[in-house]
């Protein structure tokens, strides 16, 4: 019953986009206090070389690899977070993008740990350790009618799933609290809120060190999803793109950051049928939507527009 | 005594943006900080608040030397400012901005937020209450949801003294609050500081418009080419040969004018 519903291929994706979304939230939390990072892509690698070195060569259950390699992801951007203080604006998108590329060159030098650019392979896989989880509970798939590939797929979309709210919900909360307040005051003018009695330094490192956490867990969990990583999957280019998911949904907003991650992830598939020119009619999509809506496509007056209608239609109720 | 400014000095490269000014503040009184443009009242503001620190000098605020402290410290001392060219958090509603201004006397940090802890709903539900008394003080309170750069102009200056209000400073400095008002906004702006000075609060201003200053401060020292060039009640300091000479010129000066 179940398993004719449960299409492996779509839960791949499905989980794709969980992480998708885990990564523009990580560029839209720096964002929110001002800081514009490209830095994502070396702390997401940080995070997943972590979890998989330690995983590999320790024997450590994943998720404890995990949170290790998120924690580090996250003191790492404590550490880079003090002295880019000084830096705003494009100046801390250029340094974080060049933080990026050396922790990439790092992984692709330093051979004897990270087998260079080769990449790691062999790192457990989350579905098939909840499997075999499972296993020893004495639940089998064939219980619930379902293969044991779909069942691998469905409990790491879970997983991802269930993670993933529980950050929203975080990032939601923090922003409608003091924290969140003082992170948009200083994003709308430093001086004046520092004149307000705000520790800008604090506040900043924290929202840029969140960043990098959430980086280095979305990152740990690619690992862990793929089992196979290599440093070309922490480049350049997929910087730009998580850049691009927050821009393109909308920076203002964490519901843009998630719209953006799912938009962006699904189009490529959904354009399968054109192969060849999916990625041109990607392309041309951003250069339009640049010119149109330079804000990216949910901002605050839209969602307050969106919130009125809400209303007015529960008054005529 | 509130504040005490002792021989400060502030050197911008070779320029002399003030030079050896002191002058002190007593407890209650509203003080006026004069003089044509230029002359570094508005350095000595940003100093006051370390936004720049003094080349020499000390700055004393209840018996304790807060020279080189960081800005935040010092408006968690009890200084808050409001500024010449408003800069409020424009994109946020009016009530959010004045919360903002309770920030150093709340504590809830990221933990107690997220989980909404009891000490944190309790902190969070003073601290409006408290912003939306300090709108109904300076009438805003009608417009609280409304986003701070969509409030008229007299409007944004009465919330950004609002917001200086919120974190209960001992001593508030307006930076020219009745510039761009008309006379009507103007009276309603004497009105306000008049109630924040009841209110036990002392006041520093900066303004150009001469009744309101006269009218409003206790007493007031007057600054030109970053100099103090004289001090004293607003008759004395109306009578005053020097300020007279430095507002209107010398009778030569109009001649060749």
């Amino acid at each position: 019953m179940l398993a004719d519903f449960i299409n492996p291929y779509h839960l791949q994706i499905a989980s794709f986009i969980l992480i998708n979304i885990l990564l523009a939230i990580s560029v839209y939390v720096p964002l929110s206090s001002g800081q514009l990072s490209l830095g994502s892509a070396g702390f997401m690698g940080v995070g997943a070389y972590t979890s998989a070195l330690l995983t590999i060569h320790f024997d450590l259950p994943i998720f404890v690899g995990i949170l290790i390699g998120a924690s580090v992801a996250g003191c790492l951007g404590i550490i880079i977070g003090i002295p880019s203080l000084r830096l705003s604006g494009v100046y801390l998108a250029i340094a974080t993008l060049g933080l990026g590329e050396v922790i990439r060159v790092i992984f692709v030098n330093w051979e004897s740990l990270t087998k260079g650019s080769i990449g790691l392979t062999g790192i457990p896989q989350m579905g098939r350790e909840l499997l075999n989880l499972a296993r020893d509970f004495g639940i089998q798939p064939a219980m619930f009618g379902l293969r044991n590939n779909q069942f691998v797929y469905l409990m790491v979309f879970v997983i991802l799933f269930i993670l993933v709210t529980a950050t929203i919900w975080f990032v939601f909360r923090q922003q409608n609290s003091r924290v969140g307040r003082s992170f948009s005051s200083i994003q709308m003018d430093e001086k004046a809120a520092e004149s307000m009695g705000i520790n800008i330094t604090y506040f900043k490192v924290l929202s840029f060190s969140q960043g990098a956490f959430l980086a280095g867990l979305a990152g740990a969990l690619f690992a862990h999803v793929m089992g196979y990583i290599s440093p070309s999957d922490f480049s350049y280019h997929r910087a730009v793109e998580i850049l691009i998911f927050t821009v393109f949904g909308g920076s203002e907003v964490i519901i843009g950051s998630i719209f953006g991650a799912i938009f962006l992830t699904l189009i490529p598939e959904v354009l399968r049928f054109v192969s060849e020119y999916r990625y041109i009619i990607y392309g041309i999509m951003l250069v339009i939507l640049m010119a149109v809506r330079p804000q990216g496509i949910l901002d605050i007056q839209l969602l307050s527009k969106f919130k009125r209608l809400k209303r007015s239609k529960g008054g005529v109720r | 005594m509130v504040l005490e400014i002792r021989n400060v000095s502030k050197n911008f490269g070779g320029i002399h943006a003030l030079k050896d000014v002191s002058f002190q503040i007593q407890e209650g009184e509203i003080y006026g900080l004069i003089g044509p443009n230029g002359a570094g009242k508005t350095t000595m503001f940003n100093l006051i608040t370390n936004i720049f620190e003094p080349t020499s000098g000390q700055i004393v605020f209840n018996d304790s030397n807060i020279t080189g402290l960081k800005s935040y410290k010092i408006t968690e001392q009890g200084i808050c400012r409001t500024y010449q060219n408003i800069r409020l958090f424009s994109q946020m509603s009016a009530l959010k901005n004045v919360m903002v201004g309770g920030h150093c006397r709340s504590t809830s940090g990221v933990f107690s937020s997220v989980f909404r802890t009891k000490k944190q709903k309790r902190e969070e539900k003073a601290l409006t209450e408290k912003a939306e008394e300090l709108l109904d003080l300076v009438g805003l309170l009608e417009h609280k949801d409304a986003l701070a750069e969509n409030l008229a102009y007299g409007q944004q200056r009465r919330l950004e003294i609002a917001r200086a209000m919120a974190s209960n400073p001992k001593l508030l400095l307006l930076d020219e609050p009745a510039a761009g008002m008309n006379e009507k906004e103007t009276d309603s702006l004497y009105d306000l500081i008049k109630l924040i000075q009841s209110k036990g609060i002392t006041v520093l201003i900066i303004e150009h418009d001469m009744p309101l200053v006269m009218k409003l401060c206790d007493r007031i020292t007057v600054l030109n080419f970053g100099e103090k060039l004289a001090e004293g009640t607003p008759y004395e300091i109306q009578n005053n040969e020097a300020v007279i000479e430095a507002y209107l010129g010398r009778e030569e000066d109009v001649d060749i004018a």
